[in-house]
């Protein structure tokens, strides 16, 4: 029976690590989901600020289930295409996208069937935590960029508290600069 | 220890496996930098002992052989790198 020594370990140890930290560090999901949902979410409460401020008719409402439609289709089709490449997705991969799926289903579902206690911006400010969530779970793998639009996307709900009668916009704001802005940065970069 | 890992490719191309679904003969060979005979003969020991699944499929028409990490293969990598820790361990405490 073979044996093996000390420093024969240490070495197939650190080989090891290498291309665990290595396979695990490259998170690449595709900056486009997160800047379709974050301009579905910043149009969703963007429009619902206007028409409280009645700056647009209300029936402008029945524009958003046509764009949750779409972005819905959107991340379907391409929720296919990716698990369709040849390498399949990872295990790190698999796991941010039950993630995203969950915390933005929950956001979804909330906003649903909870929507005599998530009444006007509280519901916006759901999507506001789930993507908040979602950008700290992808920070957590040494994203810094992720990190820093996390932030923006808290501290525009905490900005939203203070404004009550500018929290639309700034929810919305929120959600663009941190949430769509960071997808853009994404594909800019190319890195996630 | 597990012996079919004592061998540093055969252990770097489960290492490799651990965190993909799946993985073609080539991108395995770029990732332990090996020839195509060295690796072959690797893969088919990991392949019989049912530690990596090998599956051939057809990429734009072109062959390509591709594999996947067993359960059994993923049990036996964390117990044998569990005791390779071990070893330093106690190489620590003497």
């Amino acid at each position: 029976m073979e044996t093996m020594q000390p420093a024969e370990a240490r070495d197939h140890i650190e080989m090891v690590d290498r291309i665990l930290s290595r396979s695990e560090r490259s998170l690449h999901v595709g900056g486009e989901f997160f800047l379709v949902w974050g301009m579905f979410s910043a149009t969703v409460t963007l429009t619902a600020q206007l028409v409280v401020g009645r700056a647009i008719p209300t029936s402008s409402l029945w524009l958003l289930p046509v764009l949750l439609a779409g972005a819905i289709a959107f991340s379907v089709i391409r929720g296919k295409q990716l698990g369709k490449r040849k390498d399949g997705l990872s295990l790190i991969q698999r796991e941010f996208f039950a993630v995203l799926w969950i915390s933005m289903g929950a956001a979804m579902f909330t906003d649903v069937v909870a929507y005599q206690i998530f009444t006007t911006w509280a519901s916006s400010a759901i999507w506001t935590v789930a993507a908040a969530v979602v950008l700290f779970f992808i920070a957590s793998h040494g994203n810094r960029r992720a990190l820093v639009c996390g932030i923006i996307v808290l501290v525009s709900l905490a900005a939203a508290n203070f404004m009550p009668h500018y929290a639309g916009y700034v929810l919305s704001a929120g959600m663009l600069l941190g949430y769509a802005g960071f997808g853009l940065i994404s594909i800019i970069a190319r890195d996630c | 220890m597990d012996e079919l890992l004592l061998s540093k490719i055969r252990l770097g191309v489960i290492a490799e496996l651990l965190n993909v679904d799946w993985a073609a003969f080539s991108d395995l060979q770029q990732a332990t930098q090996t020839t195509n005979g060295n690796l072959g003969a690797h893969l088919g020991k990991l392949v019989e002992s049912g530690y990596v699944a090998e599956e051939k499929t057809f990429v734009n028409r072109r062959p390509q052989t591709r594999y996947r990490l067993s359960k059994m293969g993923r049990s036996a990598f964390v117990q044998h790198v569990r005791q390779m820790q071990r070893l330093l361990e106690k190489e620590g405490a003497s």
